[in-house]
């Protein structure tokens, strides 16, 4: 009995929680004359012409740039990421070094509103010459995964045991060394599962990509709201719905592949940290 | 000379890329921002920018949007949390024993937190389309009536709903871990003492979870307070500014205003608040350790 | 070569002095076993003579050469944890090389180094295995067998035997005797363990507190302990230890409960005399130096541990035949063989004075 009204309960929160993008999915299927007369969730005819215009190339909207974009601004943003922090994770939990100051100074980021950046971020950036360039998003997307990363990266350490540093000096190992060769493929689960969380959380990243990009670099999320506004006469529904289950699905598969290492990192970065 | 220090030596170099990329890319920008917080500055004399003292800060705090933006920010932050983790909680401790048994549930409740919250706000643009939106459509066909959720009175309530089906997961998914780390020792001995569900619930579970509650709050409450993704794209700002959170009114000011120097002004305002509020619960929270210890 | 010596060697954390000046000679080849309570310093100094741990004030000399700020592998020295500490994703022959690799040997070199090493640890068949499919022995073979493949002068020895059970450890013993014969390598080797202590050393150092009360060969800290710490730290059963006094005939008193017949030099004043439980007898009430009633029992197979209580010197325990026969709670003598016994005055220092 009990069992039944929890099951009941869980419907109703799944189907809740992923009401947007269940109607999302649906919609995408359906024709722009069946959109018209039938806005419920069921599809009676079911097409893929909403994902052929997506796909289709105009000059002013092109998919496969946003998504090469996205796909490229990720990369950099998580690798660059994870590079910075590893070392500096074993630094701080072998060496203690910042681990009063550096440590929860990189931690505090993650709460700490990025528009307060954004401004001279994008001032610097315009006399760079990063201003809507792959490279300059990617650079900003590392800034945001830093602290996860780090958080993840330290944690992990901490839980080696040190002797199997000392057991690496003794070896002749160098710190650099020890950390390339020992601790950073002992690590591996646990740079696997930052390089998936930062790659999720770049994809996912909106407010950046909508500053510090106009045209080039337009990653799809931003680009994804350009087929809303895409004809004259109003939104094309069913389209834009194509378009945001193609943005949405790339993490939502790797989220439900590593789905365990997610969830037991976010909890590590919530309550760890 | 010694062991030890040739040691810090080589740690110090690993933490150098570390920390030479945050001065860059944080650390030039912050003393930007303190910068041009005091200077008069526009698009056109951005690099000879004129000191004229505080009469930024002045603007922004004469400004009835800021006060708005920030009430709303606030407000939005603080409800969200609540409601996030209060849902949360209740889903994690009363499906856990579902969960526990079959591990895709939690994968399934798990989806919303992939999709980028841009995204989510978009298709809220359609579930809420009072033609093409299925929401309006079964208001009408069920009831005979449907209304205006993004209007005036209704916006912000519509907004705080959509953030909290979001990151409610995120809440349920740190209570479900809490909650499955109890040891069972504990909820048997309670039971050995004769506690009832409720109060073993009451007395035991809930205490223990505690400092994962504050967590969570703490999290979703920063989150909610920082809002820009769904909230930009579903409403902008408005209607007529009653849905501008503070970040989105940085970002209009700067790009919509050109007003670099209320803009910035205002950044500097929420960064100092922000690190003295983050700072001061780091305070706490070691102060909790240690008296722990 | 292998001589290590540490001069005036201290460790502070921040205020707090964790070894006090401390001197130590050891001999080229020797096998010194540090000893002492939990807590007292014992992994400290070892890793102050790996170089794992800085050494804030005094010298540490290795073959003469003051290497007091040198890194690990400039002492030339090898460590063999508790833990072992194998790297987890390396196969044992990777684990075994890795200090030669980073010391750019070729990998002919290698190979061959760790082939022989395997060979003498039995560990050839399990060259390409990793560390989670090894047993706790075959782990610790491993974590040997990387020390030596880089023919160090010196072995140090953190607990090495305490994660295997009992059986093992015992074979493991055996090995790290054999392999120091036939090595002939200085050893350094920390245990709590009373017989690997007593089996293996040369000579035992006993550490209290970050000083050393005491350093030996077995024997030597079995028979003549220096102070009261060392005799009920060394031996187990424990020595017992009696309060006593002398009188005026220059014999010693047992606070009255009766005269254990030794002629004292006139300076001597011992207050605590010291038994080991195999040099107590029992027997008939009236012959004994003291008496008391049976408390408990403990049948150990080859012997029998008596617990005979006396008002004034507390409780005794006698090493008795296995087949002994007392009842508790019966009254009973305990004769102290006075050729064997040792006296400390109040300090806790030994008193010898014996004639
Ligand atoms: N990093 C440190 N900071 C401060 N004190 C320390 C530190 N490491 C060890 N100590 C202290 O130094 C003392 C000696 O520690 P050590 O590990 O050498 O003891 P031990 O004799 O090996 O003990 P055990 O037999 O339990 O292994 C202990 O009191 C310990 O608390
Ligand atoms: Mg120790």
């Amino acid at each position: 009995m009990i069992n039944a009204l929890r099951w009941l309960i869980f419907a109703i929160a799944a189907l809740g929680m992923n009401f947007p993008i269940l109607v999302t999915l649906a919609t995408s299927f359906k024709s722009a004359r069946e959109l018209s007369t039938n806005p419920g969730l069921w599809v009676q005819a079911p097409t893929l012409d909403n994902y052929f215009a997506v796909f289709q190339v105009s000059d002013r909207l092109n998919i496969f740039l946003y998504l090469f974009n996205s796909i490229t601004v990720a990369f950099i943003g998580t690798t660059l990421a994870v590079v910075l922090a590893l070392p500096a994770a074993y630094a701080i939990a072998r060496g203690k070094l910042g681990e009063r100051t550096l440590l929860p100074f990189i931690v505090n980021l993650r709460a700490v509103p990025l528009i307060i950046f954004a401004i001279p971020l994008y001032m610097m950036f315009q006399w760079l010459a990063l201003l809507d360039t792959r490279l300059g998003l990617g650079l900003i997307l590392s800034i945001v995964n830093l602290p996860l990363a780090l958080v993840i990266l330290v944690n992990a350490i901490r839980d080696l045991p040190a002797e199997l540093d000392e057991a690496a000096l003794m070896d002749g190992a160098s710190r650099a060394q020890i950390l390339l060769s020992v601790i950073a493929p002992v690590c591996r689960p646990a740079i696997v599962t930052s390089l998936i969380f930062g790659f999720i959380t770049a994809w996912n990243e909106f407010l950046f990509g909508l500053m510090l990009t106009t045209s080039k670099a337009v990653p799809i999320t931003v680009g994804a709201s350009f087929f809303f506004a895409a004809s004259g006469g109003g939104v094309q529904w069913g389209v834009a719905s194509a378009v945001m289950v193609v943005g949405a699905l790339p993490p939502i598969l790797l989220g439900l592949i590593m789905y365990r290492q997610i969830s037991g990192s976010m909890t590590a970065g919530a309550v760890k940290g | 000379m010694n062991t030890q220090r040739a040691h810090s030596s080589e740690f110090r170099l690993l933490v150098t890329p570390l920390v030479l990329f945050l001065l860059v890319f944080l650390g030039f920008p912050a003393i930007v921002n303190l910068i041009y917080s005091i200077s008069d500055v526009s698009f056109e004399t951005l690099r000879q920018p004129r000191i004229t003292g505080l009469s930024n800060f002045a603007a922004v705090w004469n400004d009835s949007a800021f006060w708005q933006a920030s009430w709303f920010s606030l407000r939005f932050g603080v409800l969200t949390a609540l409601l996030e983790c209060g849902l949360g909680l209740f889903l994690a401790i009363f499906l856990s024993p579902l969960i526990e048994r079959r591990s895709w549930l939690m994968a399934i409740l798990m989806l919303p937190l992939m999709v980028a919250p841009a995204l989510v706000g978009l298709m809220y643009r359609l579930v809420l389309h009072e033609f093409a939106g299925p929401v309006p459509y079964y208001l009408w066909a069920w009831f005979g009536a449907s209304f205006s959720f993004l209007g005036p009175t209704s916006a912000f309530w519509t907004l705080i709903v959509v953030e909290t089906l979001q990151w409610t997961p995120f809440a349920l998914l740190l209570f479900y871990m809490a909650y499955r780390a109890i040891p069972t020792e504990i909820v048997e001995a309670s039971a050995m003492d004769g506690a009832r569900r409720w109060h073993l619930l009451w007395f035991i579970e809930l205490p223990l979870m505690a400092p994962t509650i504050v967590v969570a709050l703490l999290i979703r409450f920063i989150d909610g307070f920082r809002v820009f993704d769904n909230v930009y794209v579903l409403t902008g700002s408005g209607p007529g500014g009653s849905t501008a959170s503070l970040s989105i009114y940085i970002y209009e000011a700067f790009f919509k205003q050109g007003a670099i120097g209320k803009a910035v002004a205002a950044s500097v305002i929420l960064f100092a608040v922000s690190f003295a509020v983050l700072y001061g619960l780091n305070l706490i929270a070691s102060r909790r350790k240690g008296a722990v210890k | 070569m292998g001589t290590i010596s540490l001069r005036q060697a201290g460790k502070q954390y921040g205020a707090v002095e964790i070894i006090k000046d401390l001197d130590m000679e050891i001999a080229d080849g020797e096998f010194v076993v540090i000893v002492g309570p939990s807590g007292c310093g014992k992994s400290t100094l070892l890793r102050m003579i790996a170089g794992l741990e800085q050494t804030t004030s005094g010298q540490i000399l290795i073959d003469g050469r003051d290497m007091t700020a040198a890194s690990p592998v400039e002492r030339k020295l090898a460590m063999v944890f508790q833990s072992y500490a194998l790297y987890p994703h390396m196969t044992v022959r990777q684990n075994m090389g890795f200090g030669l690799k980073l010391a750019r040997l070729s990998a002919g070199k290698i190979k061959a180094k760790v082939d022989a090493a395997a060979d003498r640890l039995k560990l050839t068949p399990l060259l390409d295995r990793y560390p989670k499919e090894l047993s706790g022995g075959q782990r610790q073979r491993v974590a040997i067998g990387r020390a030596i493949v880089r023919e160090p002068v010196g072995f140090l020895f953190d607990e090495p035997l305490s994660n295997l059970d009992a059986a093992l450890r015992v074979d493991m013993r055996l090995e790290i005797a054999k392999l120091h014969r036939t090595l002939g390598a200085t050893m350094i080797y920390v245990t709590h363990d009373q017989v690997e202590a007593m089996t293996l050393a040369d000579r035992i150092v006993v550490l209290k507190d970050g000083r050393v009360m005491q350093h030996g060969s077995p024997h030597e800290l079995y028979q003549n302990p220096a102070n009261l710490f060392v005799a009920q730290f060394i031996g187990s059963p424990k020595m017992n230890v009696l309060p006593c006094q002398r009188n005026g005939d220059g014999m010693l008193d047992l606070s009255g409960e009766g005269i254990v017949d030794l002629a004292l030099s006139s300076s001597a004043a011992p207050v605590h005399l010291g038994a080991r439980p195999e040099h107590l007898s029992l027997v008939a009430p009236e012959s004994g130096h003291c008496r008391g009633t049976v408390e408990a029992r403990e049948y150990l197979g080859g012997t029998t541990s008596v617990f005979v209580r006396n008002p004034k010197l507390g409780l005794i325990n006698v090493s008795a035949p296995a087949e002994t026969q007392f009842g508790i709670g019966e009254t009973i003598g305990v004769r102290i063989d006075n050729s064997r016994l040792s006296l400390f005055d109040n300090t806790g220092t030994a008193v010898r004075t014996l004639r």
